[in-house]
């Protein structure tokens, strides 16, 4: 049976197109994923379907029937529950009190009856066979444990539909089993299922039908028996590049940064070893959750190897907090630079001179012609639109943001850089700014890690490419490599 | 248009304050005489001293709740300094020292236990109030030598000698704030400490520093109350550093941090020392006060909140 029907969905958020085309037919009994690139659009169609985001234009049909939820309180009293990647559980409620929050039975005088909300609970949980103890702190299960809360609440409370966005991103092996089975076990109850995820390795365990989304457009849909995953990636992948940037690639230089053996547990990285080279731009590719972010910020100081070496200009160092990295020469760019790159209620002057403020305040004392001869200059070299470096930086574009962020790295003379999605949220011209900035960077010696999920921009823009998966570095192409090679490398278990 | 946006809200405790002076002159004749506003002026230096400690501390975007008890632990030991027989310009010091320490102490506590500012405040606030309490017995220090009353009494070229000393020290934090590293480094740790650590600023260093001065401007408040009451109270400051918040949030500092200035505090202060010197001309009692003064602080957050939302 039919569940879901959704027909040239639109959506736009600002100037930036989610989707352009999306479609997706689920019926009941089914497990179908959804597949695509970062930003493909795969999360924003289910949250359309969850109620939680409105479309623009386009069809939606819930069994059989035109409709459209205005919020994710109506989509779940039809029957439509999302599994979200991060947990929307209350932590210090129990099991049972998370699966009933909100439709509590409640007594006269509206006391919450605990104990009958229990022995709901336990029954539900006890028919589905779920790993749960009703009566637990939610806050005390891991990840899988809380996911199968939600799964558990979704059945609770009806639903025919239900949408995992990412479920295993964070699970381990055996935890992912423990949700699989559940999930198989909804399936065979005659429930839909709609399943995002970036692991190319576990797809064929549970999936049954694929649908594959590439730059907001529906662009593959059937069986998952018809199709091998090479032409998946192909599909995900397979645009037309446009020229973005072109610039001349040489050989490397001495190697600035090197890490042999860098492990963090906190953040699952695992025996990375790499060398960033002076004059030269490492690209480094990976989904989202495969530990490009977690890499820098142990490189940085953020998160400190627990184990490994990291070298700067071949020796060896040790780099336990920010401090230390840029008293090293490293800079981080981060990719959410509104939270972690600038004060926003400061100056551009400001900001610019932050990361070195005491070259312009011998003794203590600032000097502000100093300073704003140094900004002003910096916002020249930048191409910064700005009416003066005395603009608050809260003020600014993306990309002029960007550009002030990078002009505090400049000012501190830093040699290595690490860029998180520098393209992030920047309009196309900004986006070739930052590239000849970047380019221009290498060619005056310094050392660059490019982390990107815009593979277009990686394959053009870097001299070689790293590609993590699941906290290790999956391999290293040249310059030249295809935006499948690439993919092949970041969802596949073995490479090719 | 924004930026006039932008002046109009920095300009709006200053109009404020004109429009409360003017309506103060006109409602009683006694306000705009020397001898009130001197005496204004004595009353609230104590506020407008603490108050510019508080300054720098919100700008860092921090708190300081424990400012009253550390107002009466500096000013007891400071008078207790003078009746063991130290001189002034050693007592003076004593008590500034004492308030630097405290709030240092505090700043420690913040950045090493990396326990939020408010409770670790509130928790010294009773500790040290406390210990002021146990060093003096609960009674208070008499025994001052008499030309102690100079500096919150005294005179110099006919203006009352805190009112000097209020422009030194403003003018000082002023350029603190305004002119030298630490000061960027506060602003910076306010607006963003996350960016602020992540550009390699000695975060924890310059957030006890704060502290600390804020600790040492509590410090001369609580000789300069000491000195104006010619005792050292261990209660006095009860309450305070309500006032000295207020003062800065009406003058536009913003408890989210990375906001603030001298001459807003300054003029924030002013504000609430008018409204009650002219309550009190006007005979409005002391209880109704209170009231008036709360609501101001909540109509000055609620506009400064407004403009926020309206920057988006």
């Amino acid at each position: 049976m039919e569940l879901l029907r959704l027909e040239n969905i639109g959506k736009r958020f600002g100037g930036v197109t989610a989707l352009r085309d999306g479609n997706l037919i689920v019926s009941g009994g089914e497990v179908h994923l959804l597949l695509g690139e970062n930003g493909a659009g795969k999360s924003t169609l289910v949250k359309i379907a969850a109620g939680i985001v409105e479309r623009d234009s386009g069809r939606m049909l819930w069994k059989g029937s035109e409709a459209s939820f205005r919020s994710p309180a109506e989509a779940a009293a039809l029957g439509v529950a999302m599994v979200h990647q991060e947990s929307l559980l209350a932590p210090h409620l129990t099991v049972a009190e998370n699966i009933y929050l909100g439709r509590e039975e409640r007594s006269r005088f509206g006391w919450v009856n605990r104990g009958m909300i229990l022995e709901q609970a336990r029954r539900v949980i006890e028919q589905h066979q779920f790993p749960l103890d009703p009566d637990a702190r939610v806050g005390s299960l891991s990840p899988a444990g809380k996911q199968l809360v939600e799964i558990c609440r979704a059945v609770c409370h009806g639903s025919s539909l239900l949408i995992f966005d990412e479920p295993t991103s964070s699970l381990s092996h055996s935890e992912t089993e423990q949700v699989f089975r559940i999930v198989r076990a909804l399936k065979a109850r005659g429930m839909g299922i709609v399943y995002i995820t970036h692991r190319m390795d576990e797809l064929r365990a549970i999936g049954d039908r694929v649908t594959v989304l590439r730059d907001g457009v529906t662009v593959h849909s059937g069986a998952l028996a018809d199709i091998p995953t090479d032409r998946l990636i192909t599909h995900m992948v397979g645009r037309d590049v446009a020229a973005i940037y072109e610039r001349e690639h040489l050989p490397g230089g001495e190697p600035l940064l090197e890490l042999r053996n860098v492990s963090v547990k906190a953040s699952r990285l695992s025996n990375i070893s790499l060398s960033l080279r002076s004059g030269e731009i490492t690209g480094m590719a990976g989904l989202i959750g495969a530990g490009r972010t977690e890499l820098c910020r142990a490189i940085f100081g953020i998160d400190p190897i627990d184990s490994g070496e990291i070298r700067i200009a071949g020796r060896p160092v040790s780099i336990r907090s920010p401090r230390e990295a840029v008293r090293h020469g490293i800079a981080f760019v981060t990719e959410d630079r509104q939270i972690s790159g600038l004060a926003l209620r400061l100056p551009i002057a400001a900001n610019m001179t932050l990361a070195n403020t005491e070259r312009i305040s011998p003794f203590g004392m600032l000097n502000l012609t100093e300073q704003n001869r140094e900004s002003e200059a910096l916002g020249r070299k930048l191409r910064l639109k700005a009416a003066s470096t005395a603009q608050l930086a809260g003020t600014l574009s993306g990309g002029n943001q960007q550009k002030v962020v990078i002009a505090k790295w400049l000012f501190r003379q830093a040699r290595i850089f690490l860029f998180d999605e520098p393209t992030r949220g920047i309009d196309i011209g900004a986006k070739t700014e930052v590239f000849e900035i970047m380019s221009e960077l290498a060619r005056s010696g310094a050392a660059i890690l490019m982390v990107s999920s815009e593979l277009p921009e990686v394959v053009q823009v870097a001299d070689r490419i790293l590609v993590m998966r699941q906290g290790s570095i999956s391999g290293e192409l040249p310059h030249g490599a295809t935006q499948e090679q690439i993919m092949r490398l970041a969802v596949m278990e073995s490479a090719a | 248009m924004k930026m006039n946006a932008r002046l109009a809200q920095r300009l709006l405790p200053f109009l404020s304050l004109i429009i409360l002076f003017v309506a103060l002159s006109i409602a009683s004749p006694y306000f705009l005489t020397a001898n009130n506003l001197a005496s204004v002026a004595r009353q609230t230096a104590v506020f407008n001293t603490m108050a510019l400690g508080m300054t720098i501390v919100i700008v860092a975007g921090g708190i300081d709740l424990s400012v009253g008890s550390i107002l009466g632990l500096s000013g007891l030991v400071g008078t207790m300094s003078l009746e063991a027989g130290y001189p002034i310009a050693i007592g003076i010091p004593v008590g500034i020292a004492v308030g630097a320490g405290c709030g240092f102490f505090n700043g420690l506590m913040i950045t090493r236990l990396k326990i939020n500012a408010f409770i670790v405040t509130l928790g010294t606030l009773g500790i040290y109030r406390g210990m002021a309490l146990i060093i003096s017995n609960g009674l208070p220090v008499h025994r001052i030598p008499a030309g102690f009353a100079f500096l919150g009494e005294g005179n110099l070229l006919g203006i009352p000698f805190v009112v000097w000393l209020l422009v030194i020290c403003a003018a000082a934090t002023h350029v603190v704030l305004e002119h030298t590293r630490l000061g960027r480094y506060a602003f910076a740790i306010g607006s963003n400490k996350i960016a602020a650590i992540y550009a390699g600023i000695p975060v924890d260093f310059h957030t006890a520093a704060v502290y600390a001065i804020g600790g040492a401007l509590t410090g001369l408040a609580g000789m300069i109350e000491a000195s104006r009451l010619m005792t050292g109270q261990p209660t006095a400051g009860l309450g305070y550093e309500l006032q000295a918040i207020a003062a800065v949030v009406i003058g536009g500092g913003s408890l989210n941090g990375g906001e603030g200035s001298v001459i807003g505090t300054l003029i924030g202060a002013f504000i609430m020392g008018l409204l009650s010197n002219g309550a009190d001309l006007l005979n409005i009692s002391n209880y109704w006060q209170q009231v008036i003064i709360g609501a101001v602080i909540i109509l000055a957050v609620t506009l400064d909140e407004f403009r926020k939302r309206r920057q988006g």
